[in-house]
């Protein structure tokens, strides 16, 4: 089975590499992981507060080149979106960006993951229900 | 694919018509080969399911039942009976090399008993308690550490500080997998000898473990390849 151009591309040339401060208000992290395949991924993302679009987003992936290539595409998606239109990225999207064969579906279905995970945490620490709409008070 | 149904089914020889039980190689009464066995793979061997298996035993019956299917020995056979005999053989190579590893052996047993694991389940959305936090927060810091050995290396060629720090981490990745493959035989114990819910408690922990253990592979296996480089 060959990797698609694209996967190879995102592979050799990974897009949003690296970390952002954890400890940041407007930064969300979300770490999560394959228990099948032992890949794990972290994606961060900081929030404009004002506007709550996602300003930067970064990511770190050990796995295979597919899980690689789900979690540099899916940075360079979400940047420049607002929290809420991230969400709407669902994991068919990357599989078909990617042209990934049935057995890599698993990667995509991981980038969506970590993206929600992400938001999910943003919202938590700034105190906004899981479910309803991004609506942070903005600075005072 | 492996069909569940309950080895004490009995089925009728092909040959006599005597009953006999459906994961037989071989029919008790007439010894004349069967079609491959739909029961689990323990009963190829005539062993019962356990997770602490009797090796010996697996091991005398493998060569048993692998000298009976010999294809020297149906030299003269029917066609059908030929056919049989290398299906059989390869379900019985397929059961014994699944039971004699103990990974795989709780593998397979936990998939009998419906724990969704494995490859053909990756692709399922998991259930989130099969990623916890702190396992990921672990698993991640060691392969960042482990990275910038391998980048410190590649900086300084054959720096034996760097080689020796890779050569520590084998040695802890290693030492994090034996405690699994110990953690994982007490479970055995625990799921052979408790009640239900001591049962239940021992299967959810194996997955647990089993789960841990591949991250700790790929480490093992990255850190070697590193070192071997």
């Amino acid at each position: 089975m060959a990797y698609s151009d694209k996967v190879v591309d995102h592979y050799n040339n990974p897009r949003n590499v690296g970390t952002l401060d954890k400890s940041s208000q407007e930064v969300g992290t979300g770490l999560v992981g394959a228990p099948e395949c032992g890949d794990v991924m972290r994606l961060q993302i900081k929030v404009n507060p004002e506007t709550q679009v996602i300003e930067e987003a970064k990511f770190k992936t050990f796995g295979c080149g597919s899980a690689i290539a789900s979690s540099s595409l899916a940075t360079e998606w979400i940047k420049g979106r607002t929290v809420e239109d991230a969400l709407a990225i669902k994991n068919t999207d990357i599989v078909k960006e990617l042209a990934l064969p049935p057995v890599k579906i698993h990667c995509s279905v991981l980038a969506e993951d970590a993206i929600r995970a992400a938001i999910g945490d943003w919202k938590k620490k700034n105190g906004v229900a899981e479910n309803a709409p991004a609506a942070v008070e903005s600075a005072k | 694919m492996l069909k569940i149904v309950d080895s004490a089914v009995p089925v009728a020889c092909w040959s006599c018509s005597v009953a006999r039980n459906a994961s037989t190689l071989f029919c008790p009464n007439c010894s004349k080969i069967q079609p491959p066995a739909t029961g689990d793979y323990f009963a190829v061997f005539g062993l019962q399911p356990r997770l602490n298996l009797d090796l010996d035993a697996l091991e005398r019956e493998f060569h048993r039942l692998s000298r009976r299917l010999h294809p020297d020995r149906f030299a003269r056979a029917s066609d059908s009976e030929k056919e049989w005999s290398l299906a059989d053989t390869a379900l019985l190579n397929d059961a014994y090399r699944t039971l004699k590893d103990p990974l795989k052996r709780t593998e397979y047993v936990l998939k009998l008993h419906g724990a969704e694991i494995g490859e053909e389940h990756s692709g399922n959305r998991q259930d989130p308690s099969r990623a916890p936090a702190d396992l990921l927060e672990e698993v991640f810091e060691l392969n960042m550490q482990l990275e910038e050995m391998r980048m410190a290396r590649q900086m300084g060629d054959d720096d034996p500080e760097a080689a020796k720090s890779l050569s520590e981490a084998k040695q802890k990745f290693e030492g994090l997998l034996e405690e699994v493959d110990r953690d994982l035989r007490v479970q055995w114990t625990a799921w052979e000898e408790g009640g239900d819910a001591q049962r239940q408690a021992a299967q959810k922990q194996m997955v647990a473990l089993l789960d841990r253990r591949r991250y700790l592979r790929n480490l093992v296996r990255d850190v070697t390849e590193t070192l071997g480089a």
